[in-house]
């Protein structure tokens, strides 16, 4: 890879046409998995697009609208994403191109990250650990701050009342000239979760009432972007968050848990702009305090790193970069640190205007392991492009890995050091067809992962191991139209998605769970919305379904599939001389059906949401 | 789980008093479950899928979730014992209640749910339920109120009144009006007086005391110490200790099976990281020890079926999914398996 770049530079490649998002005559290169991701399934949502969301959190949009399958313990509590039958821990997280994943757990909690901190989200299924890095088995997810040069000035105070003694409050101020941009986000998310459930776990399964699930979460957001000069672009943001939350317990169990969580983040990327090329240097910190029952577990990762882009005119694109991660991990058990060190690079070839190769590879180093290359290819190949059809065919082949976590490896006692990365092989091809505003995908993958660690008792004391090799298949499709009837115009989306997640190899020979779909993976789930807008109405009816379960991995107890449906109605057309004042109501499970995600953990039956907000 | 064998010997004389009186009297049918062998199935943290299932020995049937199948509603806890008194059989879970149930079907007599941390054992006593609990985790996960909670109905109800005692109980067994505990933590046998629901003595002893066996008419405990396992007999008049014995039998769970000639099949786990478990045998009325009778791993649950002179041994599989039970003879050779719910931890013979 360094000959690769210095071959580049010393034989100064002209290049013209980087990728980039015009942001009012600022150049901002589109992140490198936008633009070397040729033949992997995105899912790319903007401010505009999860702004129905803003009052509620990362787990909800996942689960109500996109193909993932989001394992809840309850409302507001520990909520983790699947990817494709794979584990929370497959699932990297990334916020401004900094990885957030707990560097201790392996994974983030969904519940701790409003919509409202965040202004544009994509989603990367399959492996990517070429492009995106480390954890991305399953796929990842990328979230990311804007703050918009040349704007007005903007100040919004919204507030939510809601059943079970939910009040979310949230501001938002924005202010920027042609080459400064300021923007403030504040929320507080607060329910007392005291809905009424069917108690399983008592004699005649009487309805009670939830008496220990509050959640009282509030943070900060500031983004920054200033514009050096024409060429150069300085972004900073700094996030903090806190959580104070009664931990649900599971039917039939009594304790009492508390748990705090506390996370500061700070990116700051510095990007020149050349005419043919481009650099983008990166730092940024991310420190996460959690406090369960009092027992405090503290980590902090900073990481440096710089990227450099560089294109020919016509065929070529390229992309190299580094990033060093220090990490440190202070818990109730171990203090220990990691140091990594990854290069990476992409290389995109235009062979025509219709057909797009990219191969991508990432090397790395960490402790006393060495990764030498981890590879992806892909291809977007353009069948078929008239005004009214484009047919376009994807392609990609590629691999994934996970570092053990701090806790695999450095849990006393019962950690083990010895633990290999979990890998994944990931192959999948899809069709995308758009014709005029109706555009569907159908994509169809497999993977197999190995090295898969679990922990297993060795007497009383638990033990992670590199034991499971799992296979996922599946397909996954998905549509979205735009029409009008009338004055109204409807916006319907749909998707569906099929998994087939099984255990090739487990604890033993004869282990039961052999060739069985993995616990808490459904097969079948898919999610359909419409949208209706007319003047300054708006409605919106939503379902999700998510299909039978099983409990263990060896399949003996299986839940039962639900269906949920939410409706919302708002108004935005009610203003006070230049205030507007826009409202919304919301039903969430508008049919009061009563389900579990995970085992014996109740969730909450209907309730009613008004938010009203005040926006100059 | 508990083997009574006062309580077997009441169960007894009451059978030969009521086929000696009452000739020309219905019989009361047997129940499902009041024959066979009952398999406690402690279920994974978390996921509070604990339950029983039933074999019946004479047509090998097997029947899974007892509890749930009986009451139409899941047991909804981590099984950590089942107790057998007074012709009621009491489920108790450590994720913080203790279900009561006619052991001839499995429905419900009755449960207590409130005002439980993470109980152990029980003991009936004097009109009373002794519930013994370790009390909630600290933020060192310590449990320094661990206590005694009685319950003035023997078919379940509210908490009256917590007797703190030593950290960690384990074990409970009853003499007379007396309850006595084993606190495994800090090595100390505590005696409550059940009517009075009061402590009243504290006995100190080595090792980790686990359980409470009746043999040859006596008390004896159980309490494993690192390299050897220590049994102590008891002066039940005052409540002083009375033997004392040393076993060079190390890494010794609380868990076994005892036979009715008093030879005890014990689990032993060398632990992380050097996980080793095994099966050590001891005669405790005659000379036979054997620390490595029968060796494996993923051992976690043991029992003695009086009928056919077998030993059940379970293995929890990691807890990804069902357990097995592996069925061994007097000689240590595996006979059969089957697969159980998850984590079998501990078996009735009835």
């Amino acid at each position: 890879m360094i000959l690769l770049v210095w071959f580049m530079s010393t034989f100064g490649f002209q290049t013209e046409g980087l990728d980039t998002l015009s942001l009012k005559e600022v150049e901002v290169i589109a992140p490198a998995y936008q633009r070397f991701g040729q033949g992997q399934k995105a899912i790319a949502w903007t401010s505009k697009d999860i702004q129905e969301f803003n009052s509620r959190t990362l787990s909800d949009l996942l689960q109500e609208t996109s193909p993932i399958s989001v394992r809840q313990y309850g409302p507001g509590m520990l909520s983790s994403p699947s990817f494709r039958g794979t584990s929370a821990g497959h699932t990297a997280l990334f916020w401004n191109g900094l990885p957030i994943n707990s560097p201790s757990l392996g994974q983030s909690d969904l519940s701790l990250i409003p919509i409202l901190a965040i202004d544009q989200a994509d989603l990367q299924f399959g492996s990517s650990g070429a492009l995106i890095g480390n954890e991305s088995i399953g796929g990842s997810i990328q979230l990311r701050s804007n703050a918009k040069f040349s704007q007005k000035p903007q100040l919004l105070f919204s507030q939510e009342f809601g059943s079970f003694g939910t009040y979310n409050t949230r501001i938002k101020a924005g202010f920027s000239t042609e080459k400064l941009a300021f923007q403030t986000k504040a929320y507080r998310l607060f329910t007392q979760n005291n809905y009424r459930f069917e108690d399983l776990s008592k004699s005649g399964t009487p309805t009670v009432e939830q008496d220990h699930g509050r959640v009282n979460q509030y943070g900060i957001v500031q983004d920054l972007s200033w514009k050096i000069k024409e060429n150069q672009l300085l972004n900073s943001s700094f996030w903090f968050n806190k959580a104070n939350r009664e931990i649900q317990s599971p039917m039939g169990s009594n304790t009492r848990d508390l748990q705090e969580d506390e996370s500061w983040k700070w990116s700051l990327d510095y990007e020149i702009f050349r005419q043919k090329s481009a650099w983008l240097f990166k730092t940024g910190l991310v420190k996460d305090h959690l406090i369960f029952n009092g027992s405090l577990s503290k980590t902090r990762q900073l990481f440096l790193g710089a990227e450099w882009d560089y294109s020919t005119e016509t065929k070529w694109k390229f992309h190299a970069g580094t990033r060093f991660s220090f990490i440190k991990g202070d818990l109730s058990t171990y203090s220990a640190t990691d140091q990594r060190i990854e290069f990476f690079e992409s290389i995109q070839f235009q062979a025509n205007e219709k057909l797009i190769f990219s191969f991508n590879g990432r090397h790395l180093v960490y402790l006393d392991v060495f990764k030498p290359l981890i590879p992806s290819l892909g291809l977007d190949w353009k069948i078929k492009e008239n005004e009214a059809h484009t047919l376009t065919f994807k392609a990609s082949g590629s691999m994934g890995f996970k570092v053990p976590t701090l806790n695999d490896r450095f849990w006393e006692p019962g950690g083990n050091p010895d633990l290999l990365p979990e890998e994944s092989w990931n192959a999948e091809s899809g069709l995308h067809w758009q014709f005029k505003k109706i555009e569907q995908s159908l994509t169809g993958y497999w993977m197999d992962v190995d090295n898969w660690i679990i922990w297993l008792p060795n007497g009383s004391i638990w033990s992670p191991q590199n034991i499971r090799k799992v296979r996922s298949e599946g397909i996954e499709y998905q549509g979205k139209a735009k029409f009008q009837t009338g004055k109204i115009l409807w916006t319907p989306n749909w998707q569906y998605s099929f998994n087939r997640a099984v255990s090739l190899q487990g604890i033993s020979e004869i282990d039961p769970s052999l060739g069985k779909q993995l616990p808490y993976t459904p097969q079948h789930q898919a999610t359909m919305r419409i949208g209706g807008k007319l003047n300054s109405f708006s409605i919106s009816l939503a379902g999700d379904y998510t299909g039978k379960r099983s409990v263990t991995a060896d399949n003996p107890r299986t839940m039962d599939p639900f269906t949920l449906w939410n409706t919302s109605l708002s108004y935005e057309g009610f203003s006070i001389g230049k205030i507007k004042i826009p409202m919304q109501f919301r039903i969430q499970n508008l049919f009061d059906t009563n389900y579990q995600v995970l085992y014996l953990r109740p969730m909450p039956g209907r309730s009613y949401h008004f938010n009203l907000s005040i926006q100059l | 789980m508990k083997f009574r064998l006062l309580q077997f010997s009441k169960a007894f004389a009451l059978i030969f008093i009521l086929f000696a009186c009452t000739e020309n009297d219905p019989e009361i049918p047997l129940g499902e479950f009041d024959s066979g062998i009952l398999i406690m199935n402690e279920g994974s943290f978390g996921s509070n899928d604990g339950e029983v299932y039933h074999l019946n020995s004479t047509t090998d049937e097997l029947k899974a979730n007892i509890f749930e199948e009986a009451n139409a509603r899941p047991f909804a806890g981590l099984l950590q014992d089942m107790v057998l008194e007074n012709d009621r059989l009491y489920l108790v879970a450590n994720t913080g209640k203790v279900e009561v149930v006619n052991p001839g079907d499995f429905t419900s007599l009755g449960s207590v749910t409130a005002d439980l941390d993470q109980p152990r054992s029980l003991t009936v006593n004097s009109g009373k339920l002794f519930i013994s609990d370790y009390g909630p985790y600290d933020a060192s996960y310590a449990t320094p109120e661990s206590y005694i909670a009685v319950v003035n109905n023997t078919l379940g109800g509210e908490v009256s009144t917590k007797i703190a005692v030593s950290r960690k109980p384990e074990d409970l067994i009853s003499y007379g009006k007396y309850v006595l505990v084993a606190g495994s933590e800090e090595g100390k046998v505590e005696v409550i007086d059940a009517e009075k629901s009061e402590l009243i003595e504290t006995i100190e002893v080595e090792g980790s005391p686990s359980r409470f066996f009746e043999a040859d008419g006596k008390i004896y405990l159980f309490s494993p110490n690192g390299d050897e396992l220590i049994l102590y007999s008891f002066h039940l008049d005052n409540f002083t200790l009375a033997t004392t014995t040393h076993y060079p039998i190390s890494n010794a769970t609380g868990k076994f099976a005892i036979d009715e000639n008093g030879v005890m099949y014990i689990l032993t786990s060398s632990g992380w990281p050097d996980y080793q478990d095994g099966i050590a045998l001891l005669d405790i009325f005659g000379s036979a020890i054997d620390p490595t009778w029968y060796e494996g791993s993923g051992f976690y649950g043991i029992g003695y079926d009086p009928v056919l002179d077998e030993i059940y041994v379970t293995n929890s599989n990691g807890f990804q999914g069902n357990g097995t039970v592996t069925v061994l003879d007097e000689d240590g050779v595996e006979k059969r398996s089957f697969e159980v719910g998850r984590g079998p931890s501990g078996f009735m013979f009835r």
